[in-house]
């Protein structure tokens, strides 16, 4: 089926996701801009606007009634999903690269850059208690000084984070004390994207050194690898079917220097038991940058460094191949 | 007399030891007391020559009077023996009198007297040439000179550096020169009469060098080099996927090669080269060279040539160092003066001889010896490029025209030098020399400037080195030539020609009347480079590096293009030694991305693409020459009906296997997988009560749970409308 183009930014999409009934897509990109589109057309419902940098990721809460960014501006804001109004401003003091909601949506958590001679912090705060965000005061602090996080999600009933580290090491994060439960190091280069499964049991990692693998979260035994020739930028698991989806390409530095042909700048379509590649989807004209799949598994949307993000709606065939077994 | 001859019994005594050679002995009978005990072997010792042998001495002595410096060890013998010469124990010579310098010379034409002195000249001018000789001695037996002679030179070393240069030397067809050192003979004479039997050396077992060739499945293998370099492996090619023999880290610094019939396989190390082979790739061989950077086997692969800019010395030539590879023992060392082409020296297609192209000269050397062939270089002026016959010892050469002399291409026979075809050429620019694979056919390409005309011509002269005369034969080509190539084991070649992007390839054939026929041409091709199949009639055109990687396979027996492909980028295509596969790949050396060899089948099916981290290169295992005769290979492809029925039945079983290991390895992981998967969900539902606290009693496990909580909102979509009218 034709996909939906959704023309919202003027440059390339750092992240994108869906609110847990899925029909609200979330885009931010590095023009500032966060824009909430109608995932069943495309259709674009509004804008969060305040942020004056690159805006580097976007969470909403399970119950879409609010939405957190983190932004190379150097803050991180949580804003009302229904009116766009900014209901709190987290200053930092350096760029915010990853943030997210538990799962009770009452705890908070982002990370941000090392940089200009800042560490990289892993920040809670408890909404619950309304001082923390007035007087920028997290319950929780951890400094991350050997690699810094380049990706995180919350772990399964909000006990603990995973991230993804700048050299390819996973952690888990304890919520509560801080402390670093479990550390894995599967992949040799940067994490570049962390998604969990729908029902946050998996994990699947995108890295730079061509790959993305399956862990458990919990125990973050290695399960799967799905490997490429291309840095993976971003990596989803299908939340009905036994796929993974992956988006990557030539490196955005590398790509002026090369045609499209030779970037393979498409989705690509793996089953998650076989670790066999089924398909892929052309498309964007630039390196995917991050994949998402609908909670109801029947589409799923891709963000490029081309600026588009690209809603795709499987035909039947999609539900109809199986592998000979 | 006498000391001379016991001197020259002693001598051949030794010959016979070092060189087998025998010859008259019966003067050494007079010292039989003495000497002749040691030279018991010799023949006719007991002959006696004359009632008083002691007279003879004295005789000798007079002959040789002043200042008889240099034989003075037979006093020796004398002084414990001989009683009788106490007078001229005087006159004894001292030790230090230069016996160092002293050269004995066998093999030396016997001449009369009346020309004694045209031989005393010519040695004369042989042996100055080492140094100032300061004595000479020429016995003579019934008005003859006896044939050896003995010459003293100013010092030891100009005698050592005749030994070096002059033995051996080939005065005429009869006559070719033993030079050895005087002091010498103590060494020879010291050798026992009793066979001593060499100790036996540990004879090294490395298996089977050739027993990849005993594969079942006659798979070839190839080495691959990947990591950028860090690993090196070899593998078994199969049509499923490649089967690893071996992979080792580090295992070579830059890269490998292949000896030419695959016995060895040869890393590059800072301090040398090392042969691997056998089974198991063990060490078979080391030849220690600082900084090695290029090497070369002998096409027999006896010898291995190797070059390092590295540790040349003016005295010690080390720059080119040939080696012999069974014994791993050091031949001969080489100047490297000018930056010629690797391979500088070109070996004959026997491994006999090989050759080097200097200023105005070519160098043709013998083996074992790795001595000059008949000890003279050929001087040819101008010479700009040679080449040997793959087939025969022959060297095509050619020079380019000086004046008024036209460009000439000689092939010559070798060892004879016999020029067996010149052909003159006019107002040439450029040759270039192209052998078919057997030696049936030279192509020269030959670029000229007609009289009269600005543009470039090419002609391919063809000769056909198998019949009389060699008759040439030219094709005229007037677009610009991309490449050329002879089809292996065939009468056939092909040309790229023509400019991008209108590159066209002809198929010419040359028949055996002589006439060149043009079978076929394609027009616009992507191409650069030709790759014929080891078998002949097969080719892949390729348009390598920035041609994208465009592949065209061939089949010339009635020109059609079997396959029109590509792999982006390829920079290399390698034909397996059978003909029966082709791998194109993307080398890291050349291209940093999408480093991958693919393999095809001759018809340019793809078989598989191995995607290997910093894929550096691919090279196929050579296969030795068939053992098969002509007879039993006509018998073969008589019979290939009746095999092909086995191997076709042979590959649906191992396909027909392989699908079902495929589906079984498939099952298995789907099998751990769900289990995985049962395993968390049975988690996942116990912690429901957690996650239902969490949310505030909200279920939202499943998208549509919590449908009772749903607010059902209706949203309106503005649709555009138009109307266009339909006609009236």
């Amino acid at each position: 089926m034709k996909p939906i183009l959704l023309q919202g930014h003027e440059r390339s999409i750092t992240q994108i996701k869906y609110n847990r009934e899925g029909d609200l897509l979330f885009s931010v990109a590095k023009d500032t801009v966060v824009n909430v589109w109608y995932s069943v057309n495309g259709e674009r419902l509004g804008t969060y606007s305040g942020h004056t940098g690159a805006v580097w990721c976007v969470d909403v809460d399970w119950d879409t009634k609010s939405v957190l960014t983190g932004s190379a501006d150097n803050t991180c804001r949580l804003w009302d999903c229904e009116t766009g109004k900014m209901l709190g401003q987290l200053k930092t003091s350096s760029a915010v690269r990853t943030c997210g909601f538990d799962f009770s949506g009452n705890i908070i958590m982002f990370s941000t850059d090392k940089q200009m001679g800042y560490q990289c912090y892993l920040n809670f705060f408890d909404l619950r208690d309304p001082s923390q965000m007035e007087d920028n005061n997290p319950y929780m602090k951890v400094p991350c000084s050997e690699s810094k996080i380049t990706s995180a999600v919350w772990g399964p009933l909000g006990e603990f984070i995973v991230a993804g580290h700048e050299n390819g090491e996973i952690n888990q994060f304890s919520a509560k004390s801080g402390e670093i439960m479990k550390k894995v190091k599967e992949h040799t280069k940067q994490i570049n994207d962390i998604q969990s499964s729908i029902d946050l049991t998996m994990v699947i990692t995108a890295s730079k050194d061509n790959s993305a693998k399956l862990f458990d979260s919990t125990t973050l035994d290695h399960i799967k690898t799905f490997k490429t020739e291309r840095p993976v930028n971003s990596a989803a698991i299908s939340p009905i079917m036994d796929h993974v989806v992956m988006g990557g390409g030539q490196e955005a530095m590398e790509v002026t220097t090369t045609s499209t042909r030779i970037g393979k700048f498409e989705a690509r379509f793996f089953h998650a038991a076989f670790e066999e590649e089924f398909g892929r989807v052309k498309g964007h004209f630039g390196p995917i940058n991050c994949v998402a799949f609908h909670p109801d598994g029947k589409s799923y949307s891709s963000g490029g460094e081309d600026g588009y993000v690209r809603i795709h709606y499987f035909d039947p065939q999609y539900f109809e191949f199986e592998f000979e077994v | 007399m006498v000391a001379i001859c016991v001197l020259t019994s002693i001598y051949v005594h030794s010959s016979q030891v070092v060189n087998g050679a025998m010859c008259n002995t019966g003067w050494c009978v007079v010292l039989h007391g003495v000497v002749a005990l040691r030279l018991r072997i010799c023949a006719g010792i007991q002959k006696v020559a004359g009632p008083s042998p002691y007279l003879h001495v004295f005789q000798e002595r007079c002959i040789m009077a002043d200042p008889v410096p240099n034989f003075f060890f037979l006093y020796y013998y004398f002084l414990d023996n001989l009683e009788l010469l106490e007078d001229i124990l005087r006159e004894r010579p001292q030790e230090a009198d230069g016996i160092d310098s002293v050269i004995v010379v066998d093999n030396v034409p016997q001449v009369g007297p009346e020309r004694l002195e045209k031989l005393k000249n010519v040695i004369h001018k042989i042996f100055s040439k080492f140094g100032k000789i300061t004595n000479d001695y020429y016995p003579e037996f019934d008005g003859k000179t006896k044939g050896y002679i003995f010459l003293e030179y100013a010092s030891p070393a100009n005698a050592l550096e005749a030994v070096k240069n002059a033995d051996g030397y080939k005065l005429d067809k009869q006559h070719t020169f033993r030079v050895n050192v005087f002091t010498d003979f103590d060494k020879y004479i010291t050798i026992s009469d009793e066979w001593e039997t060499p100790e036996k050396q540990p004879f090294k077992d490395f298996g089977n060098v050739r027993h990849w060739l005993e594969d079942s499945d006659c798979r070839d293998q190839y080495s691959v080099i990947f990591e950028s370099g860090e690993r090196t492996g070899i593998y078994a090619n199969d049509v499923k996927e490649p089967i690893t023999v071996e992979e080792r880290a580090r295992w070579t610094e830059t890269y490998v090669r292949w000896s030419p019939k695959g016995t060895y396989l040869a890393t590059f190390h800072q301090r040398g080269i090392a042969l691997w082979g056998g089974e198991k790739f063990k060490q078979i061989q080391r030849f220690s060279h600082q900084g090695v950077q290029l090497i070369d086997f002998s096409p027999c692969e006896r010898y291995l040539v190797t070059f390092s800019p590295l540790m040349d010395t003016k005295d010690d030539p080390q720059a080119i160092i040939i080696w012999d590879v069974l014994t791993g023992q050091k031949k001969r060392g080489f100047h490297c003066e000018s930056s010629a082409h690797w391979p500088i020296f070109k070996w004959s297609q026997d491994g006999k001889f090989f050759a080097r192209m200097t200023q105005d000269t070519l160098s043709i050397y013998e083996t074992p010896s790795m001595g000059l062939l008949d000890k003279k270089s050929l001087k040819i002026t101008g010479i700009k490029d040679f080449s040997w016959s793959p087939g025969d010892n022959i060297i095509a050469f050619w020079v380019p025209e000086d004046k008024d002399i036209p460009a000439r291409v000689t092939l010559m026979q070798l060892p004879s030098r016999q020029e067996i075809r010149v052909r003159n050429l006019f107002n040439v620019i450029d040759c270039k020399l192209h052998w078919q694979k057997n030696g049936d056919y030279l192509c020269v390409k030959v670029d000229r400037t007609p009289k009269g005309t600005q543009g470039v011509v090419t002609n391919f002269e063809i000769f056909r080195m198998r019949e009389k005369q060699v008759p040439v034969d030219v094709v005229e080509m007037k677009e610009g030539i991309i490449a050329f190539a002879w089809e292996p084991n065939g009468s056939k070649f092909a040309v790229l020609h023509g400019e991008s992007p209108r590159i066209n390839v002809s198929f010419y054939h040359v028949k055996n009347n002589g006439k060149i026929e043009l079978i076929k041409m394609f027009d616009k091709q992507q191409a650069n480079s030709i790759f014929w199949s080891p078998q002949g009639q097969f080719l892949v055109l390729a348009g390598l590096r920035s041609m994208n990687g465009a592949l065209a396979f061939v089949d010339t027996s009635d020109c059609t293009m079997m396959n029109i492909a590509e792999h982006y980028m390829a920079s290399d295509v390698e034909w397996d030694p059978t003909g029966r596969y082709v791998v194109t790949s993307v080398s890291w050396w050349s291209h940093k991305v999408d480093n991958a060899f693919w393999l095809w089948t001759f018809q340019g099916r793809l078989l598989q693409k191995n995607n290997k981290d910093h894929f550096c290169q691919l090279l196929w295992r050579p296969r030795p020459p068939t053992l098969l005769t002509t007879e039993q290979i006509k018998m073969i492809k008589k019979d290939l009906k009746k095999y092909s029925k086995i191997f076709e039945q042979k590959d649906r079983l191992s396909q027909s296997k392989a699908s079902k290991e495929l589906v079984d390895k498939r099952r298995s992981m789907l099998e751990d997988y769900h289990k995985y998967r049962e395993e968390s969900q049975r988690i996942y539902q116990e912690q429901k009560p957690l996650r239902l606290e969490l949310r505030g009693g909200v279920d939202t496990d499943e998208l549509d749970s919590n449908i009772d909580d749903w607010e059902e909102e209706t949203i309106e979509f503005f649709v555009t409308e138009e109307i266009i009218p339909l006609g009236e």
